[in-house]
């Protein structure tokens, strides 16, 4: 790890009319990290994995990757990230081929080494046998798997992954799991959004709580749980109060009364 | 030919390099652009697409590509037909114009308004600069295929016509036209987008496609019948001075003063001056100050996706609105699965998209067919419509509507969306022939009751109050029909099954029965009319038959509903 930040965000906000979705947020970012980034729905976590991706170009405060200002150099910025989005959008008329052909260009690769690496990471994502098939014929867990590589394809320094895991059988599961700390070996810095503590907690080496559009913690799993509690989950339910769980549970109880 | 077009694209690289434009991007871009057009079902043929869509393959762009140029050739007709200077050219154009509009209003809303762009392309390195290239690009693309495509049978039409030296000249005015289709569009959209949420603008553009329908079926089959071509070809168009103020009459001037100069005086030639000049300020005016604004308006109809604050619609209007709906339901269908049965179906139907657009234009099918029937024949216009008064068209206009039932129980099992009927699977229903008789109550109550109170207020109006009886007898002999197809055709639950590939051959041959019996009756009414008490008497019967079918329809089991695996 080395010492200058790899993302630096300074006083980030970001409003829709008059709702202010993101709060003076302020982060560095230190290569090769696993960020585990988490927070409840509206907190304003997809806002910020848009802005750093390039979705949203209109934002107030600084950003800045690999020092380059994302104002000031957006395409070089976006060359280093590969992104995974959340709600699994491809063009589904295409064969994963023909698609990640169209991606990997699109970052300028070249043709050879592209099918190149196309085929062996479809192979070794188990899709080998469907390289020419159309995705609309797809589970929805192969056309994550297809999602995810084109998120790779190009060999990224930052991956920001959303919820990645969606649709994925268990086994599928375990190789992203074993995945992302392989790739931050490789000294890849990787930016993990999700709902699902029980995997944030083991692969985060960081996780960054945000509520309300300010981060309320920040620090490794084995620092929030002094604090706070014992699992990721209880951590997550009293910093965003929820913890009185109980008396929502009584509500539904006696509702069938 | 998407290769041809690229190669010409590839041409104008050099000077985009110049601009900022990263060209090898833009052509990748552009290729998939194509390559997924080619692939996406046509918008304009929603009604036969499903066949192609569920088997994995593509409506090949030869199909499409083929239609659009027998179209051309409908329109290529009209250049013969009209003689008179300006008449036959200023048809076609107007066809033209409304024929290109439409079919871009339709067609290619679902390329604008592919929210996928976002999220496939914003991440990538791709400037700004060479995104909005590669989008009117694509646009010019396929406006350009559309309309080499529409005009080419009018260009060898034109030729043989007027001589090659026309060619030219035609292709001119093509390229005007179709400048002034964009300018009109572009004007459609944009007050479309200040006047709707991006949610309803897509419902919106489905009323086109229905509109679109109508347009297309309407003319086909009235046009011909109603004006009388050897008066309108003699029409001096000049003499009106409306005329003056219709853009294809301008672009038609340009041939006639081109072409025919002996023919053409100071007007004619102002007006082709006009018809050059204003579509090229259309297309500045285009692409200067709409664009941008309609830019700007679908990256916020984009983004806005859970973010955009919707107002909240007051709870009050809509409780007041659901509870007349809720009144009408538990009023019909009291039982409570049948219920559930009439108020699922009664909102799906209002509110799939799908549905609306293939079953719509069966409303407008409806009078289209009467008008069609009864007109056919000798003797003016006039003389049809006089002849119609006296004799008693409007029975066979009621029955003519069951056209309608048949539309709707035809699609109203079967939707895109199938997979949340598993609620019917998954539930304790005891008795599903419930769920099918509020089903088919829904079907009456929100469509053919109003539909036939329509017809029935307009049949009083114009043969008087003594057709109430005819009116009665023919209403519940359309709802046994509706049973009857119901009984035989309907096998899936409401909006329960993937759409078909093909129907089986043994259910056509039902259907035909069950249409030739109806049909059968309804003459039988027809000479049977005289007598009125007489019709009473059967109006009764036909409501007993009715109520003992529904009877029988409701305890139908899950033996005589075809499941569907999910």
């Amino acid at each position: 790890m080395s010492d200058t930040p790899l993302i630096q965000i300074r006083n980030l906000s970001k409003s829709y009319g008059a709702k202010l979705v993101l709060k003076n947020l302020s982060l560095d970012i230190y290569p090769g990290q696993v960020i585990g980034y988490i927070g409840p729905n509206g907190a304003g976590k997809s806002t910020t994995v848009k802005i750093l991706t390039g979705l949203i170009p209109e934002f107030n405060g600084e950003v800045i990757v690999d020092g380059i200002s994302l104002q000031h150099d957006p395409q070089e910025i976006k060359k280093r990230i590969g992104y995974v989005p959340e709600n699994a959008e491809l063009y589904d008329v295409l064969t994963p081929m023909e698609y990640l052909d169209f991606v990997g260009k699109l970052y300028g690769m070249e043709e050879e080494l592209l099918t190149a690496r196309a085929m062996k990471l479809l192979s070794a994502f188990g899709l080998g046998n469907n390289l020419n098939d159309r995705m609309d014929t797809f589970s929805k867990g192969m056309k994550q798997k297809v999602l995810l590589i084109s998120g790779i394809i190009h060999n990224p320094q930052i991956i920001i992954l959303d919820e990645p895991l969606s649709g994925l059988d268990a086994n599928a599961v375990i190789m992203i799991k074993e995945l992302i700390m392989r790739l931050s070996q490789e000294g890849k810095t990787i930016f993990y959004c999700s709902h699902m503590m029980d995997v944030v907690e083991k692969v985060s080496d960081r996780i960054l709580l945000i509520n309300k559009g300010e981060i309320i913690a920040d620090g490794t799993f084995e620092s929030l749980k002094q604090n706070h509690a014992d699992t990721l989950e209880r951590v997550f339910a009293k910093l965003t109060g929820r913890n009185e769980t109980d008396s929502e549970t009584d509500a539904i109880i006696n509702a069938f009364d | 030919m998407d290769k041809i077009l690229l190669k010409l694209v590839s041409l104008f690289m050099p000077v985009l390099e110049k601009t900022g434009v990263d060209t090898e991007q833009l052509y990748h871009i552009l290729k998939v652009k194509l390559l997924i057009d080619g692939r996406r079902p046509s918008a304009m043929f929603a009604g036969r697409r499903k066949a192609t869509a569920t088997s994995g393959k593509a409506t090949t762009s030869w199909a499409v590509s083929l239609v659009t140029l027998l179209m051309g050739a409908f329109l290529g007709a009209v250049l013969f037909i009209f003689q008179m200077p300006l008449v036959g050219q200023t048809v076609y154009f107007s066809m033209f114009m409304v024929l290109m509009s439409l079919t871009l209003i339709t067609d290619f809303t679902t390329v604008l308004l592919d929210v996928r762009d976002q999220y496939i392309l914003l991440p990538r390195p791709v400037n700004d600069r060479t995104l909005a290239v590669s989008r009117i690009m694509h646009i010019s693309i396929y406006v350009f295929r559309l309309a080499f495509l529409q005009a080419l049978p009018g260009i060898v039409m034109i030729g043989i016509m007027d001589g090659w030296l026309a060619i030219p000249v035609f292709i001119v005015q093509i390229i005007q036209i179709t400048f002034l289709s964009i300018l009109l569009v572009n004007i459609v959209y944009l007050v479309l987008m200040k006047l709707v949420s991006p949610q309803k603008f897509k419902d919106i553009i489905s009323y086109f496609q229905i509109a679109f329908s109508i347009v297309i079926f309407g003319t086909y089959y009235l046009l011909p019948r109603l004006i009388n071509v050897s008066v309108l070809a003699k029409i001096d168009l000049l003499h009106y001075t409306w005329s003056y103020f219709i853009p294809p009459v301008w672009i038609a001037a340009l041939n006639e003063v081109l072409i025919h100069p002996d023919r053409a005086n100071i007007v004619t030639s102002l007006m082709a001056i006009v018809g050059v000049t204003v579509p090229l300020a259309g297309l500045w005016l285009v692409a200067k100050v709409l664009a941008p604004g309609f830019n700007r308006s679908l990256a916020v109809a984009a983004t806005s996706d859970g973010n955009s604050s919707a107002p909240v619609t007051p709870g009050i209007v809509r409780k007041s609105r659901f509870n007349i709906v809720g009144k009408i339901a538990n009023l019909i269908a009291s039982d409570p699965v049948e219920n559930a049965g009439f108020r699922i179906t009664w909102k799906l139907a209002a509110r799939i998209r799908e549905f609306k657009i293939k079953v719509y234009p069966a409303f407008a099918y409806v009078p289209i067919y009467f008008l069609y029937f009864s007109l056919n024949g000798k003797g003016s216009v006039n003389d049809r419509v006089t002849t119609l008064q006296h004799n008693r068209g409007y029975i066979f206009l009621i029955y003519l509507s069951t056209f309608i039932l048949s539309a709707i129980l035809q699609h109203i099992s079967f939707s895109e969306k199938y997979k949340p009927a598993w609620v019917y699977y998954a539930l304790p229903i005891t008795h599903p022939g419930k769920i099918l008789s509020g089903m088919f109550k829904a079907v009456v109550t929100l469509y053919y009751f109003p539909y036939c109170v329509v017809l029935g207020a307009v049949s009083i109006a114009i043969w008087g109050p003594a057709v109430i009886n005819d009116l009665i007898l023919a209403f519940f002999v359309g709802l046994t029909y509706g049973i009857l197809m119901a009984l035989f055709m309907v096998k899936g639950l409401p909006f329960s099954k993937p759409v078909l590939v093909k129907q089986s051959g043994g259910r056509i041959i039902t259907s035909l029965l069950i249409t030739g019996f109806i049909a059968a009756i309804g003459f039988g009414h027809y000479f049977l009319a005289k007598w009125e008490t007489l019709i009473w008497a059967l109006a009764v019967l036909a409501i007993i038959i009715y109520c003992i079918m529904l009877y029988y329809y409701k305890r139908q089991t899950w033996e005589n509903i075809e499941l569907e695996e999910f």
